[in-house]
């Protein structure tokens, strides 16, 4: 059988790298960790992969504003090849911090257009907002999403979610629309329920509780919470897992492993 | 040498501004409605207005969120309201302009640049110069590393 090959993308202030690494070797793939710098002296080695991953943390500290030094980095040195390997088909994610670096350099929600048509801002907190949440999948809500990186969740699943801009702002109605008509919009806050929540289970006042998103064709994932947290009930405050052994990130994981075979 | 500033666009949320509002509140200053937040970037070298913009447009300020202005020289324009402007030291490392320097450089902009970042508070009611500097002092400024003007 195939062995599926994940990149998992490092740079100056990226901390969730060893356990998007651990959660794709969990769901039986191949996960290297590669350096930026690396990449850029090699452009064509991201071909090399069937997953693309830009993991959480603080890249460039944070500076200007989050994701935003190394989206411009990503955009200016490897712009094409991203465009080339999103378009391709294969899976990309970005959690958290790589959610930010998607959408600030374009590749989000339209790798086509490759332009930023949408942001991640300042929690109307102001603060860092560090919990556990609830989501709901938005497969079930209309029509199935396209989005291969969910599938076979259930209406409402929980995961933490750790960041100080998170607020999803789309730039106009009109985009806002085409999301919700192309089932774009993959994750929502939510209460225990499947309502919608107030603060703190909405921890930034995004537009619409979005919480995460994808691209029409479904490959490319973005999403604040982190599911490479809750591989494992142990992860769990509680302990709560759907089959007494791993947590709903596993499921995510494991659906675009399971993809690429 | 150019100056950089950037606001929080019309319809969107200032969450800085507010929250440093409520902070002066809750150290008992009254008098002030609100508080606008506009971090600013000195950027000194060889480089021109029209590649300033870029680095305003493409690094500096948010294309949904924020608008930003270019003055050449230093910002000393006159306001009805009073600002307190926060910038490092000189002998203060600042961490974020040399992240600035080195993503101007990935925007293909190699000459040689020179960036201090700051932030300015517009402070909009009537409060004294006396509460303006408690206030700086006691929320604004880290003063061992961070100097401040009032304007």
């Amino acid at each position: 059988m195939k062995k599926v090959k994940a990149l998992i993308l490092r740079a100056a202030g990226i901390n969730c790298d060893y356990e998007t690494q651990a959660a794709f070797e969990v769901c039986s793939a191949v996960a290297e960790r590669v350096h930026v710098n690396s990449l850029i002296e090699n452009k064509n080695k991201i071909f090399e992969y069937d997953i693309l991953a830009f993991p959480g943390g603080f890249s460039y500290g944070d500076d200007i504003a989050s994701g935003k030094v190394l989206a411009n980095e990503i955009k200016n040195k490897l712009g094409d090849k991203i465009k080339k390997f999103s378009l391709s088909g294969k899976p990309v994610i970005g959690i958290c911090n790589g959610f930010q670096v998607l959408v600030k350099m374009g590749l989000l929600p339209d790798p086509k257009l490759f332009e930023q048509i949408s942001t991640i801002s300042y929690n109307d907190s102001d603060k860092f907002e560090c919990r556990w949440v609830y989501l709901k999948t938005e497969k079930k809500a209309k029509n199935e999403s396209n989005c291969i990186w969910t599938k076979n969740l259930p209406d409402v699943i929980t995961l933490p979610v750790a960041h100080g801009e998170g607020k999803f702002i789309p730039v106009n109605f009109k985009l806002l629309e085409e999301l919700n008509k192309n089932n774009q919009i993959v994750f929502r806050y939510s209460t225990k329920n499947g309502t919608i929540p107030e603060y703190p289970l909405a921890p930034n006042n995004s537009v619409e509780q979005i919480a995460g998103i994808c691209n029409t064709k479904g490959n490319v994932f973005g999403l604040m919470p982190h599911p490479e947290r809750y591989i494992f009930a142990l992860q769990h405050p509680a302990r709560e897992s759907f089959d007494g052994e791993y947590g709903w990130g596993k499921i995510i994981f494991q659906n675009v492993v399971d993809f690429v075979k | 040498m150019f100056e950089v500033d950037i606001f929080t666009k019309k319809g969107f949320k200032d969450s800085r501004g507010e929250h440093v509002l409520s902070d002066i509140l809750d150290i008992g200053i009254k008098g002030l409605k609100k508080i606008d937040y506009s971090p600013f970037y000195i950027i000194d070298g060889s480089i021109n207005k029209s590649e300033v913009k870029m680095i305003a447009s493409e690094l500096l300020s948010d294309k949904i969120t924020e608008r930003f202005k270019v003055v050449s020289g230093v910002e000393d324009k006159k306001y009805k309201n009073s600002i307190i402007e926060v910038l490092y030291k000189k002998c203060v490392t600042d961490t974020v302009s040399e992240s600035l320097v080195k993503a101007i450089k990935d925007l293909g902009i190699t000459k040689d640049v020179k960036v201090k970042t700051g932030h300015k508070y517009y402070l909009h009611g009537n409060v004294s110069r006396d509460i303006l500097n408690k206030i700086a002092i006691k929320l604004l400024a880290n003063t061992l590393i961070q100097e401040y003007k009032v304007k």
